[in-house]
């Protein structure tokens, strides 16, 4: 395994510390590397640094100490006007859709690239084209409230997907949803890793994780307890609380 | 091209939404840039009117018209005229009759010649126009004349030592207050432009929390803002521009009917450069208002 290891991995955290402004400690010594195409869980009990993790990864947070290369590039050297290159490069989805409640479906997806400059004559094709992968064709000109979480999730999920990401992260994505739901969100998320795009889903949900058999990262107290290749959530260090 | 066009695009419609969104606090904030730019547009047109009058009164110091009874025969003018020539504090007179008199009265811009004809006898005296080597012996000349048989004594003389000092005095009292008046009220307008932008900025927060997830540069999340303030200063501007580019002349010219003997004229080429100032002014208040509005908010 260790020999098909692509030589430059595409997300690497070596010795990652976060403290927060106020004292928190929430990541310690976190080491982590992520190869391309991959497909990892990050689990955890809430508040075990999450969330902390993939603010670092967008850079939304900055490490207090470590050091994390996305594709080979040192977020801590990365310029304030580089950053918006690196969340071109990262498709990111959140528990709470973060959608524009006044924009229609279409318009929240071609948002993401009219903001960043997306030549207004590609926008179309492309925003049909992310629309159909979440199957939500017919729905472009509804409005956020007239769908159900699901489809919202599935619109945010578009909305990350219009600059083909290479990095995808969901942070708790079905954390607003029915298990049956859930369950079709995840299905979405594979195809999404199948047709090529490493995928960090961050959940604290037991039951997702333990019937899929994909690579598990288990985080406890900002600290990383278990990393299993095709594991289920029942890791001892877990149990034995 | 397509990029720009896109930039330029959802810059100005989401300025245009913005400022309505907010409609209360951006049309304050016209309004305040609007008094500022009337106040400013006014006090550099009233200082310049007083500069006018300055330079006018200057050109007239270093003479006197000393005026002359209507008895007083034409040849004791003379006379007299020869008396004040040879004092050597004097560089030369000239006289004046009643009927020149007149006809210099005639010239005054803003005297309707209708009335002129309704007084009948001319009501103006001779005189003898001296003019003085040194403006400071002026008043020596008039002590001097003041008090001879032939001098008509409502007035002696146009004598009136002070009133460049005067105007000199008005102008920068005006010029002061109005200074002060217009700094106050521009600290007041960046900081209710500031505050409109900073709404602004909160009524979007979601779209701005998107935007930089979804990788829009920090330019193209503050351009929107910049415009808006831009557009809160050119619309206080323009309406400034058009009261005062309209109301200057009927000003002036009301002014002039009333104030007869004061030089004021109408300066079309100063009051291109005024309007040009108040707009630009406009702008910079838009624009500074709106930077110290988004500065602070969009950093994370
Ligand atoms: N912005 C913040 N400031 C201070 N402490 C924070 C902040 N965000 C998270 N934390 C703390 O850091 C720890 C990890 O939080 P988080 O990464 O959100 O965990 P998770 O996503 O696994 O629930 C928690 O103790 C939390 O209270
Ligand atoms: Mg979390």
């Amino acid at each position: 395994m260790a020999a098909l290891m692509p030589v430059v991995p595409l997300i690497s955290l070596q010795g990652v510390h976060k403290q927060y402004p106020n004292g928190t400690v929430a990541l310690r010594d976190v080491t982590l590397v992520v190869p391309k195409q991959d497909f990892v869980f990050l689990v955890g009990p809430s508040g075990a640094g999450k969330s902390t993790l993939v603010r670092l990864l967008i850079r939304e947070e900055k490490v207090t100490a470590g050091k994390i290369h996305v594709e080979g590039q040192d977020l801590s050297r990365l310029k304030r006007r580089h950053l918006p290159f690196l969340r071109r490069k990262i498709g990111m989805v959140f528990q709470d859709f973060k959608l524009l409640p006044n924009l229609t479906v279409f318009q929240n997806v071609a948002f993401a690239l009219r903001v960043t400059e997306g030549a207004l004559r590609h926008l179309k094709p492309k925003v049909e084209e992310v629309l159909s992968i979440v199957g939500l064709e017919g729905k472009e000109n509804k409005f956020p409230d007239q769908l159900s979480g699901g489809e919202q999730q599935r619109v945010a999920i578009a909305r990350a997907l219009v600059h083909d990401p290479k990095i995808f992260l969901a942070d708790e994505p079905t954390g607003n949803l029915d298990p049956a739901t859930s369950w079709e969100i995840i299905q979405l998320l594979l195809q999404i890793n199948a047709r090529g795009t490493t995928v960090l889903m961050a959940t604290h949900n037991r039951e997702i994780v333990d019937v899929m058999r994909r690579r598990v990262v288990a985080i406890e107290g900002g600290q990383i307890v278990r990393d299993e290749d095709a594991g289920g959530y029942h890791a001892p260090a877990l149990e034995s609380r | 091209m397509h990029r720009l066009w896109n930039r330029v695009d959802f810059a100005f419609s989401s300025a245009w939404q913005n400022f309505w969104r907010n409609a209360a606090v951006s049309i304050a904030s016209v309004l305040i840039v609007w008094v500022v730019l009337l106040a400013l547009g006014s006090l550099l047109l009233v200082l310049h009117s007083l500069d006018q009058i300055v330079a006018l009164e200057k050109t007239k110091a270093s003479a006197i018209s000393v005026y002359l009874a209507d008895t007083t025969p034409l040849s004791s003018a003379m006379d007299f005229k020869l008396h004040l020539e040879n004092d050597p504090r004097v560089t030369a007179v000239t006289y004046v009759s009643k009927d020149q008199a007149m006809a210099r009265f005639r010239q005054l811009p803003a005297l309707d010649p209708s009335v002129i004809d309704t007084l009948g006898t001319n009501p103006l005296p001779a005189s003898l126009d001296v003019t003085v080597r040194d403006i400071r012996d002026l008043g020596a000349i008039d002590q001097a004349v003041r008090n001879s048989p032939l001098v008509d004594r409502s007035p002696a003389t146009n004598y009136e030592p002070n009133v460049i000092d005067k105007i000199i005095l008005l102008a920068r009292v005006a010029g002061i207050a109005g200074l002060v008046l217009i700094v106050g009220l521009t600290g007041l307008s960046v900081f209710i432009i500031m505050l409109t932008i900073r709404t602004a900025i909160y009524l979007r927060r979601k779209e701005i929390e998107v935007m930089k997830l979804v990788g829009a540069t920090d330019w193209f999340v503050r351009w929107p803002f910049i415009v808006e303030g831009l557009f809160v200063g050119v619309v206080g501007a323009v309406v400034a521009v058009l009261i005062v580019g309209f109301g200057y002349r009927p000003a002036v010219v009301n002014l002039q009917s009333v104030l007869i003997f004061v030089p004021l004229s109408f300066d079309q080429y100063y009051l291109r450069l005024v309007l040009a100032a108040m707009l630009g002014f406009g702008l910079l208040l838009g624009s500074v208002g709106s930077y110290l509005g988004v500065r602070r908010f969009l950093k994370q």
